[in-house]
């Protein structure tokens, strides 16, 4: 074993490499989700028009994500907005992402409202 | 004329037909090339994208399966007169389309279009979908699914619909009926890699052939 893998592994097995997905989960984001929610993941998005007819929700309100469980919003990414009564403007990710795609972007989600969310 | 030689002279002209065919691709191709196209498309198939990265690297779309996406007429037009397709520029979400296509003279884009229209792609069948207004394909494509959230699409309405996808108004022209079912249906195939969401396993074949054919009735 090289040096550099040695130093890879005891890397790795630091967890400095949730760093790196960090940066992937955000590149996910900007490319499935922005279209909508907007870059910043204030719900102001390109295809936001004022005649769009439901605005998709803003990721930045805390008081707004603080409604929601996470397996709220992993039902809602996987199924779609009808699966919790909610707008069919919002997509069904759940045949696009995988599982760990989405708890990854639940993780992106919180850190954009600075909120736990509903606990239970 | 006896039969035998009647047959010969048609294989023969058929043969001259496929030939000559092949020699417009050719001088197609090598007009794509000497018209820089390469720089932004790519022409050879399958697909190459495999992360987020290698789509958003690219400054073009893919065209290795023009001949099966396209019409024919449609293409040569717009190769001569390069309206905006997609209302932002490509891979931006924040800038506008600059509508800065170049644009090809009448002679380079027939031989282009004959080169273009040589790409096919087997993973489309032929004959399946007829352009149709269906009430069920109407319904998946405004009210069920969100088709109409990425798409402008041609509607009385006020919202007409969303920016983030290649606008299908007029797709009745530009695209081949066939093709739309099977951008739906084989996605690893034409975009292993898109912002569009996979619909396979949420609509059923049929769903997908309704809303294929409602697209392609799109004026
Ligand atoms: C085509 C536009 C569109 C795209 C793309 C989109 N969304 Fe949404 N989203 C919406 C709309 C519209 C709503 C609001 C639905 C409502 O309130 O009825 C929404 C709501 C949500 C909600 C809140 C649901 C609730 O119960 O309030 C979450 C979470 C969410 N989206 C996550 C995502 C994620 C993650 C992505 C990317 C993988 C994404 N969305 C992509 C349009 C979109
Ligand atoms: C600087 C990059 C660039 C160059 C050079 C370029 N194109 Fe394009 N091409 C694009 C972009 C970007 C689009 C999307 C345009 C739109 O949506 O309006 C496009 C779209 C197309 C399309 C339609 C594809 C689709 O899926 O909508 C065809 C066909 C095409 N170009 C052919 C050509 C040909 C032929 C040439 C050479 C004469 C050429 N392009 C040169 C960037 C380029
Ligand atoms: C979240 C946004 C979004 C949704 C929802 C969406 N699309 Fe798309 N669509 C796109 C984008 C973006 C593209 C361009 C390729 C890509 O990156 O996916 C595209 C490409 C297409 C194309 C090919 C157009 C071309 O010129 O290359 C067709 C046809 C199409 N979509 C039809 C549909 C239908 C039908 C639905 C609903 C069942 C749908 N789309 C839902 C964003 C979307």
């Amino acid at each position: 074993m090289s040096k550099l893998t040695i130093l890879a592994v005891v890397v790795a097995s630091l967890g400095l490499p949730a760093v790196a997905a960090a940066a992937e989960v955000e590149v996910m984001f900007k490319f499935y989700c922005a279209q909508c929610h907007g870059l910043g993941g204030k719900g102001d998005g390109p295809n936001v028009s004022p005649d769009f007819p439901v605005s998709p929700r803003n990721f930045t309100s805390a008081e707004e994500m603080n409604k929601l469980t996470d397996a709220d919003l992993k039902n809602v990414i996987l199924d779609g907005g009808p699966s919790v009564s909610k707008s069919p403007m919002m997509p069904p990710w759940g045949k696009t992402l995988s599982e760990a795609e989405v708890d990854a972007l639940i993780r992106h989600i919180r850190v954009l409202c600075a909120c736990k969310g509903k606990q239970g | 004329m006896k039969p035998g030689i009647a047959l010969s002279i048609a294989a023969a002209l058929l043969l001259a037909t496929a030939a000559s065919a092949r020699a417009d691709a050719a001088a197609g191709a090598a007009a794509f090339k000497a018209g820089q196209c390469t720089a932004c498309h790519y022409t050879e198939g399958p697909a190459r994208e495999v992360t987020i990265e290698d789509q958003l690297a690219k400054t073009g779309p893919e065209l290795w399966y023009a001949g099966s996406k396209f019409q024919r007429p449609w293409l040569e037009a717009w190769l001569q007169d390069p309206k905006p397709i997609r209302p932002l520029k490509y891979n931006s979400l924040t800038e506008d389309n600059p509508g800065d296509h170049p644009v090809l003279a009448a002679a380079d884009a027939a031989s282009i279009t004959d080169f273009l229209m040589s790409l096919v792609s087997d993973a489309v069948e032929t004959g399946v979908i007829k352009p149709k207004k269906h009430p069920k394909g109407r319904l998946i494509f405004t009210k069920k699914m969100p088709c109409s959230g990425c798409h402008r699409f041609p509607t009385k309405k006020p919202f007409k619909g969303g920016r983030s996808g290649p606008s299908l108004v007029g797709a009745g022209e530009r695209l081949n009926p066939d093709w739309i079912y099977a951008y739906l249906k084989s996605t690893k195939v034409f975009k292993p890699v898109r912002m569009m969401p996979v619909f396979v396993g949420l609509l059923s074949d049929k769903d997908m052939k309704f809303v294929a054919a409602y697209v392609a009735s799109f004026k």
